[in-house]
Parts: structure tokens; sequence; C-alpha cells
């Protein structure tokens, strides 16, 4: 059972504010609700108010830029984006990782912002997304402001947010000059059990700079800025990538990994490195189509 | 503080106006207040699928989808599928290829079916397969079930 | 589906795949099932649950919860003098409610019934209980070390079902029972052997997540008590709650609508007592309706440990079996007691040895209560035997199809003493196997196949009635208390009864599982159905029909009256076919009146040997495996639905393949976890069942050779093909890797492991 709350349905971003003013703090803001009516359900947290983000319209719609920088609003769901002719275009990775997320239905209700939001340590997006350098609108009564993902995601469940302010929308930049940017993951349960995102960038067959995000070992996602390094200087061809990735998987050897019902540490880790392994294939794939 | 509000919406085509609190599910809306049983509940944590309807075309969960948020919507359950007695060629289907055992994954798999074929007239087999994953069935092992839609689609041509 | 026919003809519509009869309810919603069920004035139920796995209770606070609005009653053990408490199948053990303790972390402390469900849980939360700790232990290891907590500190009475007491011997105190089998010089076995080969193999806990979660409806009029149950068996429960209430069995009347899938969770007595319990002091009908988190914490099938022993001659023969089985059985006997001997029984199975030694041990744990599951303890033990049957192959330079062949014993040959003649042709069935898999062709590398068969001395107690009612117009009502839980015996049960009356299927109305209406049969399990109840509706059958040709013959008596003879679908008198309906209208003499047709089985004539028949299993795979991540691909199922007789071949097959994937699942993914005394994954979330995408190609093939006891040589199916699959997957992943798998379920990372050792041992 959820237990008893009031329903607040803005119309705009002054409207939500006002209500969580007047809600006097005892709310949440409420999107699709796929995780936190599920809370409400077990009992791990009550609200006075939930205040639907759904109908505010500057939270919605997906859009992109000449270059094919994106916009994610907050309210899109998962089954937008995988669908989205603008995310299939400039970032098939997200589109292909949205379609692998939970269930049709959850994926049907799930918003990117709500994801993002509830800092959940299995993240798909949050991990992908990170390696992607994009970057969090929020917006507040006090005004907005705008962040990297590892500034928004500071914990298991934690953002570095405030309360009354809300996530708006999420910009990806566009791929420099052949980059590429792909995300691997395996899953034998409800969430990954691990799973890499990858950003590479290729000049004259080889990789000139990397950035590798590692989800679901630790307790939030991570960017291992020396796996990045490890990668720099391999030459783009399947065979030499294969050969040269023992530095970055060591590093991402040295992770120090939760053990759950996926496996322990030791596994984990293992995972993450043949995850990385496909990851950057993949990157370096679409890197050369955007050569 | 019992806070109620007042929604209107179509299900299975007939408009519904009702007072009820923000925290009921649809579930407990089409189950409690509408007498449409045939939607059931089962794991109530959005992963078994028994609970599908169709809200404005779009499978959810009912089970954890608020009913306030179908207000001004229209709301399809397995009691809508067959018209004047006709069953769709997709519940005939089930019956044919015996696609249901006990029963209680059937209304939600039919409604999770739907919406699949509706989007997707002619899947392939592993595009049923695929489709319908977040829908959970104890009793059948599956086989019966993609038969049947892949026998729907054939009817549907 | 292929289909192997080799018995006599069935009338029809026996052996024809008609419709399933509850097929249009079940596609437009208006089926109804337990959870669907009002009541005018129906009050609604919600449970306080012990966060510890083991503690005493020192004091319960319920008074803010029973003046909070809304409330009807709060109820505790303390609530229910006069009541009898404890109840159980085998050991009257389990207290409806707990009473001073708590023995695991999900027991039922406190039961509050309200106007609605929300208020019963707002109410939950105003409850105070103070608990003082026990050591608890959740494994079998602990709980057989010295020293270890005890569960139950007297033994527990015997239960409302005889038969037990040469098994509860209490050699520990956590020991619940032990049983043991053998025959043979076991010494001399293992002392002559060529080949001895010695392992130990887990199997999990696991939960039948049966979709629909346990509900019971109970109402009290003038003494007498009506429960609306998702229960299998119906009976079982009546004679629980009159034993609980100290009622009359005529007093107790319990109805199942149509069940959400059971599998073995739903057999014996749950949830009823409590609900009754609830609605006694509640004055109100009560609605329980678990979800599925408290499912899971209800029932769960006994995880086991086995370990086995086994020796054979040169030539791959089986000369001796040795092992010791310990089932983790949970706080509460429940029906583990009987999983157990049944367990040691699968142990020897489909094959020859001379000389067996098997012990079981039925341990308490400080977890949920384990009872019936699928398959009855023989997938545990199977998954341990059918391994090592493929280790003494490789060992011995033998094919794993050739192996088996050397050592299964033939048709009509007993397995161990005693016991009726094995009803099956398993070689044969293992040569089909083999075939659908291309035994013949070597597989490509890194794929492995694996053939595996079992045999479960299945159909429980013979125990069974059908009432058949032949109405004047000729159609046929048939009464039994065999319940729908998704087999299709509403389809298979009215299309014998029609086969055996010569009726049209349309004539034909099944009536089943109300107490209070229909006639008493044991239970619903054991795949004993199709053949049990349909043995009792032939019977039935067969006694109206000795009744109308009687009534004919007092009808139509006459000086040069030619004397009636009975036909397959009515009397013939001289040149004329008397319909049955005709005969009751003459009889009657008008347009009314009906005929009654009694259907007895027992322990006695074709029924007299144990087990009624066996329940064999057969079952092929082939697999891929991720070297780099572990991950188990099995591309190919094969199942071989001995079946005897397929009274309905669609229906035959859904069961095999349900049965198999099932299987699939508790060998890849299915396992319940306990850390801290509490379980961990105990949602859908951590505990998977299988998906659509974990579909392998499958291939069924029906073998109908008429050797069951059932009508037209049927004999049951529905879990056969469960029992033999992890054996089958970790055999095939040996073949394809050189890893073995002796734990289940084989995740990946045991997988990994597992291939880690392999290179271990290789110096790699
Ligand atoms: C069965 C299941 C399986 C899942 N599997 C996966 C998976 O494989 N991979 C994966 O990545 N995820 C998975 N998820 C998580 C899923 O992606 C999220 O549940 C979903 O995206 C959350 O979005 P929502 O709109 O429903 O959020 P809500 O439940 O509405 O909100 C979640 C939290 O974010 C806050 N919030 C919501 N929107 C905003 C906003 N715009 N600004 C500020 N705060 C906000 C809410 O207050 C709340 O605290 C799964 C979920 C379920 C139920
Ligand atoms: S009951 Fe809603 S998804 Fe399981
Ligand atoms: S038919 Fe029983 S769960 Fe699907």
């Amino acid at each position: 059972m959820i237990p008893r709350f009031a329903h607040r349905r803005p119309r705009s971003l002054a409207d939500a504010f006002a209500a969580f003013d007047a809600a006097g703090g005892d709310c949440a803001w409420y999107a699709g609700g796929t995780e936190l009516l599920a809370v409400m359900k077990m009992g791990f947290a009550q609200f006075g108010t939930l205040i639907d983000l759904k109908s505010v319209p500057e939270l919605g719609g997906i859009s992109a830029d000449a270059d094919g920088a994106l916009r994610i609003g907050a309210t899109v769901t998962h089954r937008e984006i995988e669908r989205s002719p603008h995310v299939l275009r400039h970032l098939p990775g997200l589109a292909a990782l949205e379609r692998e997320v939970a269930n049709i239905r959850v994926r049907n209700t799930g918003t990117l912002g709500g994801n993002l939001a509830f800092a959940e340590p299995h993240s798909d997006p949050a991990t992908f997304l990170l390696a992607c350098d994009a970057r969090v609108e929020l917006a507040g009564p006090a005004g907005a402001r705008e962040m990297a993902i590892d500034e928004l995601i500071v914990g298991p469940l934690t953002t570095s947010r405030e309360a009354d302010e809300l996530l708006v929308a999420i910009r990806v930049p566009a791929p420099a000059a052949g980059e590429g940017r792909a995300y691997a993951k395996l899953a034998f349960f409800e969430r990954p059990a691990a799973s890499v995102g990858v950003r590479v960038r290729v000049v004259d067959g080889a990789i000139a700079d990397a950035t590798v995000a590692v989800g679901s070992l630790t307790d939030l996602p991570i960017v291992l800025p020396a796996a990045g390094a490890a990668l720099a200087g391999l030459p783009a061809e399947p065979a030499a990538l294969d050969a040269g990735l023992g530095a970055a998987i060591a590093v991402l050897g040295e992770i120090d990994a939760i053990p759950d019902h996926n496996g322990s540490a030791d596994y984990k880790r293992h995972l993450a490195g043949i995850l990385l392994g496909r990851a950057v294939t993949q990157a370096v794939e679409e890197a050369r189509a955007h050569a | 503080m019992r806070e109620t509000v007042e929604i209107s919406l179509q299900v299975n085509e007939r408009a519904q106006s009702l007072r009820i609190e923000p925290r009921e599910t649809l579930a407990d809306v089409l189950r409690d207040r509408l007498g449409l049983t045939g939607t059931k509940v089962s794991c109530d944590a959005q992963v078994c699928g028994a609970c599908t309807v169709l809200v404005d075309g779009r499978t959810v969960s009912a089970c954890t989808f608020l009913a306030v948020d179908a207000d001004g919507g229209a709301v399809r359950t397995v009691e809508g599928l067959a018209r004047d007695g006709v069953l769709t060629p997709l519940q005939q289907a089930f019956i044919d290829e015996a696609a249901f055992q006990c029963g209680f994954c059937t209304p939600g798999m039919l409604m999770a079916a739907t919406a699949l074929l509706e989007e997707n007239p002619h899947p392939t087999e592993d595009e049923v397969k695929e489709g319908l994953d977040g829908n959970l069935c104890r009793c059948t092992g599956y086989a019966p079930i993609v038969a049947a839609v892949l026998r729907a689609a054939e009817a549907g041509r | 589906m292929k289909r192997v026919i080799e018995r006599g003809p069935a009338p029809e519509p026996i052996g024809i795949s008609v419709p399933r009869r509850d097929g249009i309810e079940k596609v437009t919603g208006a089926a109804s099932f337990t959870t669907d069920l009002t009541l005018p004035g129906l009050a609604h139920a919600r449970l306080l649950r012990s966060p510890y796995a083991h503690a005493r209770i020192r004091s319960i606070d319920a008074e803010a919860a029973r003046r909070h609005p809304g409330v009807i009653a709060v109820v505790t053990a303390a609530d229910l003098p006069g009541v009898q408490l404890e109840y159980g199948h085998a050991v009257a053990d389990h207290p409806l409610i707990a009473t001073g303790k708590v023995r695991f972390a999900g027991e039922v402390v406190v039961g509050v019934v309200a106007e609605d469900a929300a208020t019963a849980d707002e109410a939950l939360r105003l409850i105070e209980v103070d608990y003082d700790p026990l050591p608890y232990a959740t494994t079998v290891e602990e709980a057989l070390a010295p020293g270890a907590p005890v569960l139950h500190e007297k033994a527990g009475r015997q239960g409302a079902h005889r038969g037990f007491e040469e098994d509860i011997t209490r050699d520990h105190p956590n020991v619940c029972s032990t049983f043991r089998q053998a025959w043979g010089e076991i010494e001399d076995a293992f002392t002559g052997a060529h080949l001895v080969l010695e392992g130990t193999w887990h199997y999990p806990m696991c939960y039948a997540f049966a979709m629909e979660p346990y509900t019971s409806v109970a109402e009290w009029k003038d003494g007498e008590l009506t429960v609306w149950s998702s229960a299998q068996h119906p009976y079982m429960v009546r004679d629980d709650l009159a034993h609980v209430f100290h009622l009359p069995l005529s007093a107790v009347r319990v109805i199942v609508p149509y069940v959400g899938g059971g599998y073995g969770s739903k057999s014996y007595t749950k949830i009823e007592p409590l609900t009754a319990a609830l609605a006694l002091k509640a004055g109100r009908p009560v609605r329980l309706a678990l979800n599925v988190d408290d499912a899971i914490l209800t029932t769960r099938g006994d995880g086991a440990t086995v370990q086995l022993r086994s020796a054979f001659d040169r030539d791959g023969r089986l000369l001796g079996r040795q092992a010791t089985v310990r089932l983790d059985s949970g706080a509460y006997a429940e029906n583990s007691p009987l999983v157990g001997r049944k367990a040691a029984n699968r142990l020897g199975g489909p094959y020859r040895i001379p000389a067996l030694e098997v012990t079981c041990q039925v341990v308490y744990t400080n977890t949920a209560p384990a009872s019936s599951f699928r398959g009855f303890g023989a997938p545990q033990v199977v998954f341990a035997a059918e391994s090592q049957m493929d280790e003494a192959a490789e060992a011995l330079g033998l094919d794993p199809l050739e192996i088996r062949r050397r050592n299964l014993v033939e048709r009509g040959e007993r397995p161990w003493p005693k016991v009726r003649g094995l009803d099956a042709k398993l070689a044969d069935d293992l040569a089909l196997a083999a075939a659908e898999l291309d035994w013949s062709t070597p597989p490509a590398p890194g794929v492995g196949r694996a053939v595996c068969v079992s045999a479960s001395d299945a159909g429980s107690e013979p125990v069974t009635t059908a009432t058949l009612r032949v109405h004047p117009d000729g159609s046929v009502t048939v009464l039994c208390g065999s319940t729908e839980i998704g087999q299709g015996s509403a389809t298979a049960l009215a299309q014998i009864a029609a086969g055996e009356m010569g009726v049209p299927l349309e004539k034909v109305r099944l009536v089943q599982s109300d107490t209070a209406a229909v006639t008493y049969d044991r239970s619903t399990g054991a795949s004993r159905t199709t053949t049990l109840m349909g043995l009792a509706i032939r019977n039935a059958a067969r006694d109206v029909k000795a009744q109308l040709l009687e009534w004919a013959r007092e009808s139509w008596a006459g000086e040069d009256a030619p004397e009636p003879v009975l036909e397959h679908a009515g009397i013939r008198v001289g040149d004329r076919l008397a319909g049955w309906g005709e005969v009751v209208r003459a009889w009657f003499a008008g347009d009314y009146g009906e005929a009654i047709g009694r259907g007895y089985l027992r322990k006695a004539g074709e029924t007299a040997e144990m087990p009624p028949f066996w329940e064999v299993g057969c079952v092929g795979v082939e697999v891929r495996v991720d070297e780099s991540t572990g991950e188990i691909h099995v591309e190919k199922l094969v199942t071989i639905g001995d079946v005897g007789c397929a009274v309905n071949p669609q229906l035959a097959e859904a069961q095999d393949v349900g049965a198999a994937i099932m299987g699939l699942g508790m060998a890849m993914r299915e396992e319940l976890i306990y850390e801290d005394g509490n379980l961990v994954n105990g949602n859908l979330y951590d505990y998977r069942v299988p998906r659509f995408t974990d579909l392998p190609e499958l291939r069924t093939v029906l073998v109908e050779r008429g050797d069951g006891v059932g009508v037209y040589g049927a004999k049951g199916g529905g879990e056969g093909a469960l029992n033999p699959v992890a054996s089958a997957i970790a055999n095939a992943v040996r073949r394809a890797t050189g890893a073995r798998l002796r734990e289940a379920p084989f995740t990946p990372e045991r997988v990994w492991e597992a291939l880690r050792e392999r290179d271990a041992a290789n110096g790699r």
C-alpha cells in the first residue's frame, strides 16, 4: 500500500516551485514514479505531497543542434529516448542502452531525470552519460545551474541537488571528429552486474584520448582517468586493441568492487575488463564512422 | 488529511468519472472500484507484468501506476479485448495454442502482446520474445505464448 | 511436437487435443480466482512478521493498533484460547501464529483485521513487539553443529496424517525426521568395485513463484466455517481446519476457485487456519491476500546437500550406491518429511542397483519453511546421481548413453524390492532424446550435449472418489475434488468422462473442488490427477452403467422382451440402442430423475501396489559456454514426455515444456539466499525466474506406450521433465568445457570459478 499523499500537477516550472513551497518541504518531485512509488510502497519513504513533473512543459522534449549535441528533457521516458531520431542519429549507444533498461512498462513511464535523480548505483544511463561528459541542467527557486554527472551523483541514492531543485535537462556534447561512444553491460538479474561506458577519439588510426566509466561495481558510477590514459595510443584496429587492452584492464582490476549476488569483487572486476573490451571495440567502430 | 481528486477517463471505451485518493493505483481502481478483476496483481513491483494494461496505447504496470496519471486518458484492459463476445485473433490464438495454464499471467500477457502487435503487426519470433520479455509466466515455459502471438500475427495478415 | 504411439485405441475425445475448457474465461478476464472474490461485509487482514531469525517474544503491545480507526481486530496467539494452534501434515509443529517464540525471519506474529487493507497496514506500524533475540542457525551445517541453537524444544506431535512414526527419531534436536532406504549388501558392493566415485552436490532452496500469491477468504456462519482458498488440496485443508477449530469435518467447507499456479507450493495447508482465526475474532468474513514478498516467506523448496558414492564394475554396471542427503527444511516440518522420503527413494530411480543405502535427514533451520515443490526431492538428488553417471562414463571411457543403457531397469522390473515394476521403456526414451540432439554427430567446439533420466515413485496415496450423475437428457455432471491449477484437469477429466460414457464432450460438466459439494480426493499433486482421478471417474462411469443396465432390465422387463446389453454409449435393447437419458426417464417413468455413479479408488486391486505409477523424466540439452564471462547458453532442450496415454496431447506437451523451463530456471539462476538470518533476495528483482529470452529451442516427443495404470495406460506427467534438467546442463557444460559444476544454480560466477579450477588442474 502506498501511504497517503496529496497530489499536485503544476503547469510550469514556477508553479512547481510554488507547489514545493506550499508543501513546506514535506514533498517529493514525481515523474514516472517507477522508483518513488516502489520506495513508498515498501515503507522506506513517505511524503505529504507528490508534485508531478510530467505536466511541466519545460522539462520535456528532445532536441539536437546542428553539430549533434543533444538536449534531453528530464521527463523524457526511456522509451522516447530509445526511439528518438535525434538520439538514434547522434548517440546510438544511448538508444541501444535504453532498449535494454528494465522492461517495456518501466521504460514507458520511467524518465531519464528520475533515473539520474534517484542515483541508483546500477544506473545504466548514469554510467554511459558519465563517459560521454554529459551535463545536467538544474533549476530551483534560487535560479538555474548546471553540472557534470559526477558532480550530481555523489553517493548511492545521493545527489548534490538541493531539495527544492529539480533536473531540467541532460545535455550531451556533440561528438568531436573521430569520436565514438559506446556502452556494454552484463545483467544476470534485474539490474546490471557490471557495465562500462567508453568514449574514444581516434586520430590517424590510433586512440588519441579516451574516457572510461564503470558502473555497478561500486556504489556509484565512476570515471577511471588512468584507464582512459592507458587506452591512449592504442591502434584503432580490432586485433591490436585486443592485444593492447591489458593496461586499461589492469586499472579496472584495482577497483574496490562491492560483492553482491552477481559475484565476488574479483569476478565483477573481471567482468568489467571483458566489458571494457566490448565497449572499446564498439566505440572505435563508431569513431571510424565519424572520422 | 484524506485528499481526494476527481478523475475522468475512458476504460475500454466507456467514460468513467471517479473520486479517488491520489495514492490509489490504476490496478486498485480497476479491480476494486470498477470491478474489472481481469487485471491481476502478482509481484506488485513492476517486474512480472500480470497487471499490464494499456494507457493511451502504452503498456504500464497498473500495480505501480497512479490512477491520477490516467486522468483524461484511455485505458484498455483484458475485459475490453473481445467485442460482443467475439474474441480477438490474439485471444483465439491463445486458446488454440494453449498459451496459458493457470491463466494468472494471461490478462497482462494479452495486453502486452496486443500492444506489441499494434506497434509491429508482423513480428519475428525474436521480436516477440524481446517485446514480451518483461511479462513473466511460470506455467507455460513461454513457447506456446510465442506460438500464439505469431499465429495471431499471421491471422491478422 | 512429435508423438510415438504404441498403445491401444481409446474412445474419443480421449487422446484428442480439444481446446481447454477454461479458455474463454481465461482469455477474457472472466476467470475468477480467490483474489477476485468479494463478500458482503468483507474485512481485510495484514500481518506483522518477525524481523528476527530466532527470538523469544517478551511482549506485544497492540493497544494503539486496536484503537486505530477502522481496525476491527488485532490477533496474537494469546487471543486464540481454545484454538489448536499447531497444525501440520506430518508433524504438527507449526503454530498458525507465533506462540512465545519465532523461528524464522518472516514468521507471523500479529494479524490485524480492518475495514480495508490500507488501514490494516497503518495499524501494523503501531504495534510494538519486544523480542529477546536468540542465536540462530540458517544452514544445515550450523543447525547440526555441536551446541547449535535448538529450534523446537519439544518434538512435534504426530500430524494430521499418520505414517511418519518411524522417521521421527530425533537423533539430533534439529533433525525433524530421518528416513533410511537400504537393500543389498552395501559393503560387498564397494569392496569388489572396479571404480568408486564420490562427490558432494548442492541444490538451492527455491521459490515456486506461483503468480497468484496465497490468498484466502474465511467466513463463519452458525459455527460452520467456509474458506475459499488458492489451495491445491481442499480436502487436506479441510482436515487441518477441522482439527485446529475442533469442528466435525462436515462443518468445514473449503472452496477452491481457479488457482493461479501451484507447482506443489499450494499443497497442504498454508494461511487458511490463520485466516479463519482472524475471521473468528473479527466476527466478519476476512480476506487475507499475501503479496509475493510474503508468499516467498510462506513456503519454499528444500535445499539439499547430497553426498553420493557409487561403485561400478569395469563395464560400467552399478554395484552399489551410498548416500547421505540433508535437506534444509526451514523452521517447520510442513511436508518435508515426505520430501525426504521421496528424495531417498529417487536416488535409486531408474537403475538396477544391487545394493543401496541412503540416509536422508530433514533438518530444521531458522529459515522459511520448506515443503512440497514440483519434483519433490527428485531434482535435488537426480542432480547428483545423473552427474555421477556421466563421471563414471568418462572414467570408464563409455558413451554417457551407453552407461545408462547398461544400468536402466527394464519395463516391468522392480527398481527395488516391494515396489511396482517400472512402467516405462526408459532406454527407448533415451534413444529418442539422443536422436533429437543428433547425438551421433559430434558437436562444434565449445558446445556440449547431455541426456539424463530419472524415475520418481509418483501418484501419492491412491485415495480418490468421484461422482458421476446422468441426467434424463443424457448429459452428465461429474463431481470431483481435483483442483484446476492450470494443468488442465478441467479439460482432461471431462474428456475422460465423455470418453468413458460415450457422450459428446459438450454434454459433460465437471464440478471441482468444493468440499461441501463434491466428493473426496486426497490431493492434486504428485502428477496424479489424470491418472488417479481419471480412474475414479472411470469407476464412477462403470458404476452408473451397471445401475443403468439394471434399470433397463427393470423398466423393459417382459415375457419376450430382449435381454438389455451394455454397450459403450448406451444399452442395446433388441435392435435399438437406448441412450443413458432414456434409461433414466424410463426408470423414473417421466422426464426427471437421475442416476448416480460412484467411483472409488483405494490401495487395492490395480492400485494396490505402490507407487501407483512411476513418473519418468528424460531430458536432453545442448549448451554453449561463454568462457570469458561464465555464461551458459542453453541452446536446445529436448523432453520426452512418457505419459502412457496422452488424454489431451497438447496439454501433456504443455506440462513437459513448463516443467522443463522451470527446471532450467532452478538450474541457472534460482536460489533463495540468507545472510545474517534474513532472506536477502526475497523479491522478484533479485530472485530471477526464466523469461521469454531464456527460451532455448525446444523439442518435445510425447510417448504413449499404454503402460501406466490409468485409463488406456495413462500415467502422470508434469514433473518428470524438471528433474533431470540441472544434471543435463552440468554434464553438457562438462563436455563443452571440461569444467564440472556441483552447485546449482549455475550462476556465471560459479561457472567462471569452475573454469578457473579446470585451468588450475590442467596447470594453466
Ligand atoms: C523493475 C525495474 C527495473 C529497472 N531496471 C533498470 C536497469 O536495468 N537500468 C537502469 O538504469 N535503471 C533501471 N531501473 C530504474 C529506472 O530506470 C528508473 O526507475 C526510472 O528511470 C526512474 O524514473 P521515474 O521517472 O520513474 O522516477 P521517479 O520514481 O518518479 O523518481 C525517482 C526519484 O527521482 C526524483 N525525481 C524524479 N524526477 C526528478 C527531476 N526531474 N528532478 C529532480 N528529482 C526528480 C524523485 O523525487 C525520486 O526521488 C529499473 C526500475 C525498475 C522498477
Ligand atoms: S503485479 Fe505489476 S508488474 Fe507484477
Ligand atoms: S499461465 Fe500460469 S503464470 Fe502464465
